[in-house]
């Protein structure tokens, strides 16, 4: 495969990730909080398109997801955490909107079975010489 | 000109007087209007000399009135009808003298004094709304939600920037407007209270019953003190619960003694669970912001704790509290009433619940009422974690950043706010404020069904002897009747007191005597009655400038009794809060009273 050559999935998720960034960004307008994940949406929808930092951009969305995982679990089964329930999510909930919020976690799980599964889209991320960034 | 002479004609009957205050002095004459014709549903008010305590009687036909304060000293005597400047004097009557005041009202020497006597309805009637139905609705029911929008005090000439500030600020104590709604809010406002003086007659309508009516007020704390409810308990004290300083008051109505009792502390900050809220200094002060009350058989009275998220019961005996537990995820305990069990039950307003409390068991069961789709859900969700968030940064109303609010508005969350037992089964019933619905619990299977309401806002509804509901729907100025039976809603438009201004009726009772209804008027200064017979409105006209009433409840002997609570209480003419009572007789009981000495 020719690397140089962005794969349609790349597009495609940039293409979502951008869309998600500019709905986060018009609610972030309003509630300013939600600027953060909005400007994060848009960093990892650059580097999915530059084909740049695959590990990195592997770490968002997986922080993405356990965060709110954790967030969901604590809440859901943490009574017996007295008012350390509300700290774990509350914690859980900063760090889950810092790592792109809620709409990255309705993409986290198609972005990570991409990367997994699709050899085009992991060698176009890798293949750039920016894995660690 | 004011007249005021004592008639020792009539001091050798005193000794014979069947009723009245004992020591107290008898003031009676007439108010006149400027023209010299009888001024007829004039208030007649007698302070105190110590400013803690008024009376009130209207005059009649013949613009004559009597009243019979349950104090003496050195008096104030003011008449006041709307369209004209009070009329004032002192006197300092001996106990149980007679005393002849007679008041000329005058007309109002400039345009600008005319519109200072206005209520808030006028001027808040001529705010240049660019779609009153779109935007109208969010300001009053985020606005007018706990103050009057229009008195000397809010209607202060600002820039936009200014009101942009100020609803900053609402905003940080949970009023929820979205972005658009805020600036438009802010653009209204600013255009809107220009300074200028507003031209208006506002018709408070005159009757018999007025003139047979007698209204009492006890001043309570200071400017800041803040009493929500205040509630009649079956010793016959009124007892008020301060949400802003923790603080329980008691009035005996029957020695006119207020005593004040402070609740037990808990490990929270100022605000409680709400610490992250920009809760005003000096108004809050507190941790628990006791809210509303009842009582159940033992006697103890029930509190619902609504910044702490406790339940909380005195025992008026032993003056012990005791604290429950609601949850951290249960935001803003709200109105509480008690079912024909001893079950207590209350709203749990921010986040969109019913709590259930057993006394002999000491078990709280929280009952998520149904949402209003995804968002509201959503929202609801994550709130106790954005307050908890919000709490790391005391008074910073960092929430707000988080919050769905600020894009969809205040109907993310639905508040379910007032509740109601209905006497014919027993059954739960509450009034969504925000989302426009009532809904049902089955006390049994704690099921729940819900209607919409046919008008915005309803708010604390109560049923009548007969198992009818009747709700005030604060944001369209409308009482309903709902009728379970039928599964029919009526509705009865509330008349303003000048064409054109609205009303936002809060809160209602039903008078165990009458059957009929009486209700807060907020927007203009009144009590409003209803007979559902007749299906009559009749104003009860406040003494008090800046009136904001909250729940009513009723005496045994026929008083209905409820707390001046705008907020803040500076602002209220006199600057401060107080009990306020209605007898709808006393009135006439003291002109009975008088003539019964006389002859």
């Amino acid at each position: 495969m020719d690397v140089a050559k962005r794969p349609l999935s790349a597009n495609l998720f940039a293409t979502l990730l951008v869309l998600a960034a500019l709905a986060t960004g018009y609610v972030g307008l309003s509630a300013y909080g939600y600027l953060v994940p909005a400007a994060t949406l848009l960093l990892l929808a650059l580097l999915i398109w530059l084909g740049r930092g695959r590990r990195f951009f592997i770490a968002i969305v997986v922080t993405n997801l356990l965060s709110e995982l954790i967030s969901d679990l604590v809440l859901l089964l943490g009574d017996g955490l007295g008012a350390y329930k509300l700290d774990i999510s509350g914690v859980a909930m900063l760090i889950n909107l810092l790592v792109g919020g809620p709409l990255l976690l309705a993409l986290s799980i198609p972005l990570l079975a991409t990367l997994w599964l699709s050899p085009y889209l992991r060698r176009w991320m890798d293949a750039r010489g920016f894995a660690h960034v | 000109m004011k007249t005021f002479r004592l008639d020792f004609s009539l001091l050798p009957l005193l000794l014979i007087a069947p009723l009245g205050p004992a020591d107290a002095a008898w003031l009676t004459g007439k108010v006149l209007a400027p023209d010299g014709t009888p001024a007829y549903g004039a208030m007649v008010t007698v302070t105190d000399a110590a400013k803690a305590r008024r009376e009130t009687v209207y005059t009649a036909e013949d613009g004559s009135y009597v009243i019979n304060p349950a104090f003496t000293g050195t008096l104030t005597i003011r008449a006041r009808l709307s369209g004209f400047e009070d009329a004032a004097q002192t006197c300092t009557p001996n106990p149980d003298q007679i005393a002849r005041v007679n008041l000329n009202l005058k007309r109002f020497p400039s345009i600008e004094a005319a519109s200072d006597a206005l209520s808030a309805a006028a001027f808040n009637a001529r705010l240049p709304w660019p779609d009153v139905k779109r935007d109208r609705t969010p300001f009053i029911s985020e606005c007018n939600y706990c103050h009057q929008v229009g008195n000397d005090t809010t209607r202060v000439p600002r820039s936009h920037s200014e009101w942009m500030a100020t609803l900053d600020k609402m905003e940080g104590m949970l009023a929820l407007l979205s972005a658009r709604q805020k600036a438009i809010v802010a653009d209204v406002l600013t255009r809107g209270f220009d300074g200028r003086p507003v031209q208006a007659k506002e018709d408070y309508g005159v009757s018999p019953e007025l003139a047979r009516a007698k209204i009492k007020e006890w001043y309570l704390g200071d400017g800041m003190t803040f009493v929500h409810d205040s509630f009649v308990a079956r010793d016959q004290k009124l007892y008020g619960t301060d949400e802003g300083h923790d603080i329980l008051w008691v009035l005996d109505r029957s020695t006119n003694v207020i005593e004040k009792y402070p609740l037990p502390d808990i490990d929270l900050p100022r605000g409680g669970l709400f610490s992250g809220l920009q809760l005003p200094i000096g108004v809050f002060t507190g941790k628990h912001g006791p809210h509303s009350m009842a009582q159940t058989s033992d006697g103890r009275i029930w509190i619902t704790n609504s910044l702490s998220s406790t339940l909380m019961s005195f025992d008026p005996r032993t003056k012990a509290f005791k604290t429950y537990p609601i949850g951290l995820e249960a935001l803003y305990p709200h109105t509480i009433r008690v079912d024909r069990n001893d079950i207590v039950w209350f709203t749990i307003l921010a986040t969109n619940q019913v709590g259930r409390f057993d006394p002999k068991t000491e078990r709280v069961t929280v009952i998520d009422l149904p949402s209003g789709g995804p968002i509201s859900l959503i929202t609801k969700l994550s709130l106790p974690t954005i307050m908890r968030i919000g709490s790391w940064f005391p008074d910073q109303a960092l929430h707000v950043y988080l919050s769905t609010h600020r894009i969809f508005g205040y109907s993310v969350l639905p508040f379910p706010y007032g509740i109601d037992i209905n006497p014919i089964d027993g059954s739960v019933w509450y009034a969504k404020l925000n989302a426009d619905k009532i809904g049902r619990i089955d006390p049994n299977t704690l099921a729940i069904t819900e209607w919409d309401t046919p008008a915005q806002g309803p708010r604390r509804p109560r049923f009548d002897a007969n198992g009818v509901l009747w709700i005030p729907a604060f944001v369209d100025g409308v009482l309903m009747r709902f009728d379970q039976s039928k599964q029919t809603f009526a509705k009865f438009k509330i008349p303003s007191v000048s064409p054109g201004e609205y009303e936002t009726p809060y809160a209602l009772n039903i008078s165990p005597r009458t059957g009929e209804i009486w209700m807060s008027a907020n927007n203009s200064d009144r009590i409003i009655r209803f007979s559902p017979v007749r299906r009559t409105f009749m104003n009860y006209p406040s003494p008090t400038r800046v009136t904001v009433l909250r729940d009513f409840s009723f005496t045994n002997d026929g008083v209905v009794c409820s707390s001046s609570s705008n907020l803040p209480a500076y602002a209220i003419e006199g600057g401060l809060a107080s009990f306020i009572c209605v007898d709808p007789e006393g009135g006439a009981r003291d002109r009975e009273a008088l003539a019964a000495r006389a002859n």
